[in-house]
């Protein structure tokens, strides 16, 4: 398998939600319904001495994603060929019918239900259909500080190194979710 | 999405090049996907580099376009002004009713009485509020007013020194930098101008140092300074002033080029000194006025003297605040005296824009171009000149539309303009108020009393795509399309690039252009205002003057045409590099620290030289007994100005809030997203409380251009920082949006 995944730095992201608001136009998500891309802000120090941040972050593809086994209805896979995590909402049995397995499961708050009775669970797919005509996913293609990419693992490690942490994000071992930051470092 | 839907889409969706422009300071090409003459989706600049890509904004823009609360068709007021309760009209009996409410007070009343407010609300070539001017010019004259509440202060500033209103040189000059110095500027939420944050991103990431000075730590700080310094608001000229003392105690100043380039250094230097005062501006006495540390003065001093090449650019927001024409006054000194004026990799001071578009005769002419082939105003032409207009007396025939005449008041005082009339001293009774673009209730200080005089006028006609605070206050609306709907030109601001903004979709419901509506009331009027012309041949003729476009056709298919620069733009490159053959056009020939045109007008308030003046309502006012908390009134990432503020989709990103220091907070027993009331003598509000680490104690921010919303008892529930401003300016001119105080309790609801 050829893994895809994402790539962030958070030295150059300004926060601005470009790459959400481009996401939600891009796949129609309404407001107040489940947003595929969020944004953390981070904030820590005491005045004068503050260290502020943002985390733009989706679903993660995980290589071991904990939402798979988490459904009972198996509705949630990964492609073998891509690594992309996909969502079947015919299988899903929506935030009523079931306890939104996935959701509870997932440490990246990913998996998201909109708040209407039998809502499907949705989430990010990587743009998988903007890779038939050769463009990145929205989210990259938006971002206004070139601060957001995405590819095959492999060769984005190879560009931008190998760090799986940022600030704000904690690297969750077992899962091996497909990203990897340039973080931005909190003063010593 | 499966491949055959996505086959499916690809075949029936068609994309079409437009430009996003809404007042933000930049212009961003959208490829728009419709389908069935609907836009389904939107992408932003994926060609050659520079791109220019969009922010959320332009990204948003197809839930604005078809947004529920769309004014779809004309409107006339059935209930009180400002409750918003409208019928629908036809288009025919609104325009017959305006045409008739025009020629009565006209003849009533006289051509002054009817004063015209438009904005940029669209920065566009063709479809703008100047179209709906020159209608009324030909109809016999109107009232306007004067000021750019944006940078009347930086205006005058550069204008008193520059001769010329010219600042920045292009951004990409930013990556030729040792030393960036953003000055109350904020680029990493208001834009100004395509691709500056990123080339500020890219400039510290090639070795420069950045320092933000702002009383808040804010995403430009976070994200692209090494230093910040916090400062108490409406100060900034103390700090630049012992910046200057310190320079001259350590003898750190270019004395070069400021004998060569400048003139009235020395006047200034006996100010700095305390000579002419008996107070040296020493990083003492400005440690007390500002809250920055001395050593931190004496530190940003020393570096900003020795790093070299260094830009400092000021932001507009410093100077949006009593006496905010001598904080843009100093930042053009201290760039003088550090030698940093009309070279690669320094900057030319007097706000936040890039090389002046004014320095392009093109992008300033096709913006005014249909006025500027009429008529002057019969009203402003009958009314004496007003001896300070200093800015407006420079810029020709656009003079007029900045106020060299007394026919126009400040924007800031024409709610009190039309509550008094001429027995307060004011030019005119208005008795019709003609709206373009324009939310002036909501973006001009103390929106309540401006509510008060908007219930004084005998009619009120808006042009608008929504049902804005100041529309609700109409007798008749008339909506508008986005430029979406529409054809039109314009600029990128910086890059340079022209984009043809594409009409991708027909009209909303009844939407017009303003094109179509001033056509067509001039119809009414019998006026004849566009020469037989369709809306393509002027924009024809607008392509043809500008040199830099080749050819129409292939602009319009295209949509977007980008010139490159071979090198980065300097200004006053010229000037510095060759005074002799290129004088400024002050009356020395030189960057005027001193100005005599100043001085003439024997104000004590506006000194000749950049000079510390405690701004009211500042630290030391008696006010504080009751409002002790200072404000500003800053952007969002979330609007532009008070477009957008209607849109779910992007008001979830974050509340509009009053941002305050945890220390404050605690004082008040408030937790970050308690309800308060923010309040002092002019108005009050309840918003919740962004309890944050990111602004310094004692000030507090509220973001301006969220819409009023008053509740039966008259406190806004929508967060309109105006309700608290002050509707006063400073004596240069300068707009006062971050000069005021006001008390913040906690409420329980």
């Amino acid at each position: 398998m050829n893994q895809i995944g994402f790539y962030f730095d958070q030295t150059r992201c300004i926060g601005c939600y470009t790459c959400v608001v481009a996401c939600k136009d891009w796949h129609d998500i309404n407001a107040g319904e489940g947003a595929w891309r969020w944004i953390i802000p981070v904030e820590k120090g005491r005045y004068p001495d503050v260290f502020a941040a943002y985390l733009s972050l989706s679903c993660l593809h995980c290589a071991e994603p904990a939402c798979i086994p988490a459904c009972p209805a198996g509705a949630v896979t990964k492609r073998d060929e891509d690594g992309i995590v996909v969502v079947d909402s015919e299988a899903c049995l929506g935030n009523s019918e079931c306890g939104m397995f996935c959701k509870e499961a997932c440490p990246y708050d990913a998996p998201r239900f909109g708040a209407e009775e039998g809502a499907k669970m949705q989430k990010c797919h990587l743009c998988a259909e903007r890779w038939h005509e050769d463009k990145k996913p929205i989210c990259v293609d938006s971002c206004p500080m070139r601060a957001l990419d995405a590819g095959p693992i492999a060769e984005l490690v190879e560009k931008y190194g190998d760090a799986r942490e940022a600030e704000g994000f904690l690297y969750q071992a077992d899962l091996e979710p497909s990203v990897i930051f340039t973080s931005k470092q909190s003063k010593p | 999405m499966s491949k055959a839907e996505d086959q499916n889409r690809k075949t029936s969706e068609r994309t079409i090049t437009t430009v996003c422009n809404c007042h933000c300071g930049g212009a961003c090409p959208l490829n728009v996907h419709v389908k069935d003459d609907k836009i389904v989706r939107i992408e932003t600049d994926v060609g050659a580099e520079p791109q220019f890509r969009a922010c959320l904004k332009g990204r948003a823009y197809r839930q604005r376009v078809y947004a529920p609360d769309r004014l779809v068709y004309p409107m006339k007021r059935t209930g009180e002004r400002g409750k918003g309760e409208f019928e629908r009209i036809t288009w025919d009996e609104a325009l017959t009713t305006i045409a008739a409410e025009i020629q009565r007070v006209k003849e009533s009343y006289g051509p002054p009485s009817i004063l015209f407010l438009g904005s940029l609300g669209d920065v566009t070539w063709l479809h703008n509020a100047a179209l709906t001017e020159e209608l009324l010019i030909k109809a016999g004259g109107y009232s306007g007013s004067w000021g750019s509440p944006s940078g009347e202060g930086a205006l005058l500033a550069m204008m008193t020194s520059y001769g010329m209103p010219a600042m920045g040189n292009s951004r990409e000059d930013l990556l030729n930098s040792r030393l960036i110095i953003l000055w109350g500027w904020n680029p990493a939420v208001a834009c100004n101008f395509g691709n500056t944050r990123l080339y500020l991103a890219k400039a510290r990431e090639a070795g420069a140092r950045i320092i933000v000075v702002d009383p808040r730590y804010t995403d430009s700080a976070a994200i692209f300074a090494d230093q910040w310094i916090s400062i108490k608001p409406g100060t900034d000229t103390a700090l630049l002033t012992a910046m200057a003392y310190v320079m001259i105690a350590e003898n750190l100043h270019d004395k070069s080029f400021l004998a060569t380039h400048t003139m009235g250094f020395e006047k200034f230097q006996n100010y700095v000194l305390g000579n002419s005062d008996g107070i040296p501006k020493t990083p003492a006495w400005a440690e007390d006025i500002t809250g920055v540390p001395k050593p931190t003065i004496s530190s940003f001093a020393r570096e900003f003297a020795a790093k070299k090449p260094a830009a400092l650019i000021d932001g507009f927001a410093a100077g949006r605040s009593a006496h905010g024409e001598q904080f843009h006054r100093a930042t053009i000194t201290l760039a003088a005296m550090t030698g940093n004026i009309g070279i690669q990799g320094g900057s030319a001071p007097g706000g936040c824009s890039a090389m002046g578009d004014m320095l392009m005769p093109v992008n300033l002419g096709p913006f005014v171009s249909l006025r500027m082939q009429g008529e002057d105003n019969p009203v402003d032409l009958a009314a004496p000149p007003r001896k300070d207009a200093i800015v407006a007396k420079r810029m020709g025939r656009l003079g007029f539309y900045m106020g060299v005449s007394q026919s126009r008041v400040h924007r800031s005082l024409i709610a009190d303009a039309i509550i008094k009339g001429r027995q307060g001293g004011y030019p005119a009774d208005y008795k019709l108020l003609y709206l373009v673009n324009i939310n002036y209730l909501n973006q001009i200080a103390n929106t309540n009393k401006i509510a008060q005089a908007l219930q004084k006028l005998e009619f009120i006609v808006a042009q608008e795509q929504f049902l804005t605070p100041t529309a609700k206050f109409a007798d008749i609306i008339l909506p508008n399309t986005t430029f979406m709907e529409r054809n039109d030109v314009t600029t990128g601001g910086i890059g340079p690039f022209y984009g043809y903004m594409n009409k991708v979709i027909e009209p909303v419901g009844e939407a017009r252009s303003h094109y179509e509506i001033v056509a067509a009331l001039a119809e009414k009027l019998g006026i004849d205002i566009f020469h037989g012309k369709a809306e393509e041949d002027w924009l024809k003729e607008i392509v043809h003057d500008c040199r830099d476009i080749p050819d129409y056709d292939t602009f319009k298919t295209e949509g977007v045409h980008k010139v490159t620069l071979p090198v980065p733009f300097i200004c006053f490159e010229q000037q510095i590099k060759d005074p002799a053959h290129n004088p400024f056009p002050t009356q020395s020939g030189k960057i005027e620290i001193y100005s005599q045109e100043i001085d003439d007008l024997g104000d004590p308030l506006l000194p000749p030289i950049p000079t510390y003046i405690e701004p009211w309502e500042g630290r030391n006012d008696p006010l504080v007994q009751k409002y002790p908390l200072q404000l500003v009134t800053t952007h969002t990432k979330r609007r532009a100005h008070t477009q957008f503020d209607n849109l779910p989709i992007l008001r979830e990103i974050e509340p509009q809030a009053v941002q305050m220091n945890p220390a404050d907070a605690r004082k008040r027993a408030v937790d970050n997203g308690d309800m308060v009331k923010v309040f002092n003598e002019r108005g009050a509000m309840i918003i919740p409380a962004n309890v944050t680490e990111r602004i310094m104690p004692g000030v507090v921010d509220i973001p301006q251009g969220a819409w009023y919303s008053p509740d039966e008892n008259g406190i806004d529930r929508g967060g309109c920082a105006n309700v608290l401003t002050k509707d006063v300016m400073s004596p240069g001119g300068a707009f006062c949006f971050n000069t005021g105080l006001v008390q913040v309790e906690k409420v329980k609801e």
